[in-house]
């Protein structure tokens, strides 16, 4: 008797702790599912602060900064300047600001434009410079009685980071004698040069370093991105 | 079917050419009196800007921006401007097209109304020469698609 | 000025005529196109250089600018199109 009693009494023991075990694994599994949860929707809220700052500040900043560029295209075209003239381009300029300002600064990054247009515009002289000097040398390689026209292919990366850097690095390349950039593939340039010599000005890589200059790119830290990245760095601690 | 190119410079150059092809497009429709132009020729132009955006982006992402729907309604706003701008004169007791008539409805002189009247005309002119290249080209590139496969 | 900008004109179409030989005998389909772009930047000297010759400028611009616009923009739908076509043409 006491024997059935001992061992109902055991059994009953291990359902109890059978089902206190299975209730600790239920509870830790739902423990895990809302961390992992509320992980993912912090990350959500992080990225939806980054991405809606962005956005939020640069749109309506696009669409002006295209509509005064619009605008002083066409007044530069236009000789007229009387009213009516002026308020049919105010009008064409704000309709085509509206539709394709999205697509003029796609990519910009929180630099200072000022500044990069005007060290744009100071870029050019140096440019035509070197255009007329490889002009020079192209001319006295192709006229000579036997050629000494060696051409090779040369490839590179750059340092250079957003794509408009690219493009104007390729197309100083294409415009100066001697060189024309084939491909971009990968973030590689692949650059057909027509003598050892301008290869070798290529290589040298100041053309590169000017446009770095240019457009501010792997130069230093910027106040504004800091500015920018402040936030995220608030919600990653207190999340951690 | 039009894909993507995948070359960085010919996509870059084309997105930042875009809006500066436009705004010529309609220097070249407003200024129809003074210099080569016209609405015929403006709508040429705006319609090659969108051919470029085209080449180089792919046939999604442009119709994105102007689908099919958006260009058969401007095809048919540049007719009735044209058309409308005609019986306009005609109900202010003239004859079609005959753009002093204005002069009643805009209160300037007649022969500052025969400019406008010009140049309204030229604005549909504009735009319905625009949509019909754009739809035509559209329909040649997706002529394609009966080859391949047709998911649309 | 009238005779010097002449003399350059003559000079730019002797050069022209000197690419149109590639166009003409160019083996295959894209030596043809790129010798019909670089006859495209002659040109649109030459449209200028008539603009002043004719004493109205500001209509020649309007023209050379639209020619350097459908310049590129054949040069770029000819290759596109050749590009999933192949040579065989």
């Amino acid at each position: 008797m006491e024997v059935t009693l001992l061992i109902e009494a055991m059994d009953t023991s291990f359902r109890l702790m059978e089902d206190a075990r299975s209730q600790a694994v239920d509870l830790l599994n739902t423990a895990v599912k809302l961390t992992s949860e509320t992980r993912d929707i912090e990350e959500k809220n992080i990225q939806a602060i980054f991405t809606g700052a962005q956005e939020a500040k640069s749109g309506f900043q696009n669409l002006v900064v295209t509509f005064l560029m619009l605008f002083a295209f066409w007044v530069l075209l236009s000789g007229k300047y009387d009213l009516f003239h002026l308020a049919l381009g105010v009008i064409c300029s704000l309709l085509i600001a509206y539709l394709t300002h999205d697509l003029l600064f796609a990519n910009v990054r929180v630099g200072d434009a000022r500044v990069i247009a005007y060290r744009f515009f100071a870029y050019i002289p140096w440019l035509l410079y070197q255009i007329i000097t490889a002009n020079i040398y192209v001319a006295s390689v192709v006229l000579r009685p036997k050629q000494h026209v060696d051409p090779q292919i040369l490839r590179f990366k750059t340092k250079l980071e957003s794509d408009i850097s690219w493009v104007t690095l390729a197309n100083s390349i294409t415009l100066t004698p001697g060189t024309i950039t084939m491909d971009i593939r990968d973030g590689e340039f692949i650059v057909h040069a027509l003598d050892k010599k301008v290869a070798a000005d290529l290589n040298a890589g100041e053309m590169e370093d000017r446009i770095a200059h240019v457009f501010m790119e792997a130069d230093h830290i910027y106040v504004q991105d800091a500015l920018d990245v402040a936030p995220i760095f608030g919600e990653l601690k207190r999340g951690l | 079917m039009i894909q993507k190119s995948d070359d960085i410079i010919i996509k870059t150059l084309a997105r930042i050419l875009v809006p500066f092809i436009q705004i010529y497009a309609l220097y070249v429709i407003m200024h129809g009196h003074y210099s080569p132009g016209g609405g015929f020729q403006g709508g040429v132009i705006l319609a090659a800007s969108i051919i470029l955006l085209m080449i180089t982006h792919g046939l999604k992402d442009t119709q994105k921006r102007m689908s099919e729907k958006t260009v058969a309604i401007l095809s048919s706003s540049g007719v009735l401007i044209y058309a409308g701008i005609g019986v306009v004169c005609l109900i202010l007791a003239g004859n079609y097209l005959d753009y002093s008539k204005l002069a009643k409805l805009l209160h300037v002189a007649p022969a500052h109304a025969r400019s406008l009247g010009i140049l309204g005309i030229e604005i549909g002119v504009g735009l319905a020469v625009m949509a019909v290249m754009f739809s035509v080209f559209f329909d040649i590139s997706r002529g394609e698609v009966s080859q391949e496969d047709e998911d649309e | 000025m009238n005779e010097y900008l002449l003399s350059i004109g003559m000079g730019l179409c002797v050069l022209v005529f000197l690419i149109l030989y590639r166009v003409v005998f160019g083996p295959g389909v894209f030596n043809r196109m790129v010798a019909l772009s670089a006859i495209g930047t002659k040109t649109l000297i030459i449209l200028l250089i008539i603009g002043f010759l004719y004493n109205r400028v500001d209509m020649f611009v309007d023209i050379s600018m639209v020619y350097a616009l459908l310049n590129l923009i054949g040069t770029l739908a000819a290759s596109k199109y050749l590009e999933t076509q192949g040579e065989n043409y």
